[in-house]
């Protein structure tokens, strides 16, 4: 029988997953924001933000949100080669399978051939790492109105120029994640763990021990997720070696917390 | 599994790391305080010092405002000022008599200074000087020391008349001081009979003056009486075994005092 530190720990595996997604304040509303401009008739989406603000686990929400009611394509790593990522979406947006080079004349006739009144939505994870000219070839595709994209972005100073330069005058909408709040982090905390039957876990998170991960990861999802899995990991080697007295289980300590944030690096020691 | 000892170990670490720079900036802040109130100590103590000053001159001025302002204090001072100038206004003619010595006889300075007959002259010369002071009462009755005085009016006894007015005091008093001083008066003008005559007065009244005894000596040298002068210096000198006497002896000897 798992120990409950072990269940928790669990929790907080850094897997992109809808199911995960936790519902918070704000994040809410910028979901909700995403969703009414995919309504819209525009072309392009940006969404943006620092690693780890939950830009994957949106497009996951929406792909899993969006999939029930209209045409939505998820492309969650990138597809560098041109004319793998041209053959990939005429197979998957028009059922069109291309056998041999394709190049973006000859996807853009398909694209043409295929018109319909349900437009597609892709969804296009990490496009930081698509090259520039194919950057170029997805903005042109975009004009057409024939696909609508939704794209994220890191936000970094190389990537703000990509966006300023090419997509400037075509985006229409552009959201920006930003890392938790203090209080944020302790609904998201506390909201992940409850989903999982951890309750006791969960009512360890003091508000005091939540600003210490606060200050720790800054409030970013990924850093307290890779964080918050060694803290239960310590707590299970700690029960497991039967050394749990010297250690609070009602509260999680400071010590525990700059432990386990020594072990993942986010504190130099 | 995670190694805990290891994590722990670095957690120390950490907190060590982490507590060096509030403890260097906590000691460093400290040292900084304490130089400051050290250094506001030291500025504080001068200005205490100005204070007592102040106070000091504060305290003479009343001292000196209430003698002015009551007059009876001022008058009981004044009668104790004048008492003790009685006594002080006696040394002062000693004095006198020795810068006379000095002129006449430069070796026996230190004896003739030395001599214990000095309060016997206070105690007898005494009255004709509280005259003196009691004059003087009325003009100078706060600050002027009557030494000045003293030495104004003694100083004017250089004439032949002024000889006469200690000569009458003599014959007052019998204070071998003053017959002393006539005689050495008298030898410092050449009359060296008169300065023979008082200085054996003096003898008489006291035979262990030894100045007394070198002046007469030296007045019956100065009389052509060498041989009685020789005799009467051992004589002398056989009893008080006197220095002066012996410098004396040996310089007529020599024929450098004749």
């Amino acid at each position: 029988m798992n120990s409950i530190f072990v269940n928790s720990k669990n929790v907080f595996l850094d897997i992109v997953n809808a199911k995960d997604y936790i519902q918070l304040d704000q994040v809410s509303t910028i979901y909700q924001a995403l969703k009414d401009s995919i309504k819209k008739p525009l072309k392009m989406i940006l969404l943006y933000g620092k690693p780890g603000t939950g830009k994957s686990m949106f497009l996951n929400k929406l792909y899993k949100d969006l999939s029930s009611t209209q045409k939505v394509y998820l492309y969650q790593t990138p597809i560098l080669d041109e004319s793998e990522f041209y053959k990939t979406l005429a197979q998957d947006l028009f059922e069109t399978k291309y056998s041999g080079e394709l190049n973006f004349t000859q996807f853009m006739k398909i694209v043409e051939s295929k018109k319909t009144e349900d437009i597609p939505v892709v969804l296009l994870d990490e496009a930081q790492l698509y090259s520039e000219v194919l950057m170029e070839k997805i903005r042109l595709l975009s004009d057409t109105r024939t696909v609508k994209f939704v794209i994220t972005l890191h936000k970094t100073e190389k990537e703000d120029i990509i966006a300023k330069e090419h997509f400037q005058t075509r985006i229409w909408e552009t959201i920006e994640l930003e890392n938790a709040s203090s209080i944020e982090l302790k609904i998201y905390i506390q909201k992940k763990l409850m989903k999982a039957n951890c309750f006791d876990s969960a009512n360890m998170f003091t508000n005091k021990a939540v600003n210490k991960i606060h200050k720790i990861t800054n409030g970013n999802y990924r850093d307290t997720n890779k964080l918050l899995y060694t803290l239960f990991e310590l707590y299970e080697s700690y029960e497991s070696s039967n050394h749990h007295r010297a250690i609070r289980t009602n509260n999680i300590s400071n010590k525990i917390i700059e432990m386990s944030a020594i072990h993942t690096g986010l504190i130099d020691a | 599994m995670l190694n805990i000892t290891d994590l722990e170990k670095r957690w120390i670490r950490y907190k060590v790391k982490f507590y060096i720079p509030h403890l260097s900036i906590f000691i460093s802040l400290s040292v900084i305080l304490s130089i400051f109130f050290s250094f506001s100590n030291n500025t504080q103590e001068p200005n205490d010092i100005p204070h007592v000053v102040k106070e000091e001159p504060l305290l003479v001025a009343s001292k000196e405002s209430k003698i002015k302002v009551t007059p009876v204090p001022i008058s009981k001072q004044e009668t104790r000022v004048i008492h003790s100038t009685k006594k002080v206004k006696l040394s002062p003619s000693l004095d006198f008599m020795k810068k006379m010595q000095n002129s006449i006889q430069p070796y026996y300075n230190n004896e003739v200074s030395n001599k214990p007959y000095t309060v016997q002259k206070v105690q007898k010369v005494e009255a004709p000087k509280i005259e003196v002071v009691e004059k003087e009462k009325v003009l100078i009755p706060e600050y002027i020391p009557p030494v000045k005085v003293k030495k104004i009016s003694i100083k004017r006894q250089n004439t032949q008349n002024d000889i006469y007015e200690i000569i009458t005091r003599f014959k007052k008093n019998n204070n071998p001081a003053l017959s002393l001083f006539v005689a050495k008066k008298y030898y410092e003008l050449g009359d060296y009979q008169q300065a023979y005559n008082y200085a054996l007065i003096t003898n008489k009244i006291n035979m262990e003056i030894e100045s007394s005894w070198i002046i007469f000596t030296k007045s019956l040298v100065k009389l052509g009486k060498r041989d009685k002068a020789i005799s009467t210096l051992k004589k002398y000198i056989k009893q008080s075994h006197s220095s002066g006497a012996r410098i004396l002896l040996d310089e007529i000897y020599a024929g450098r005092f004749k």
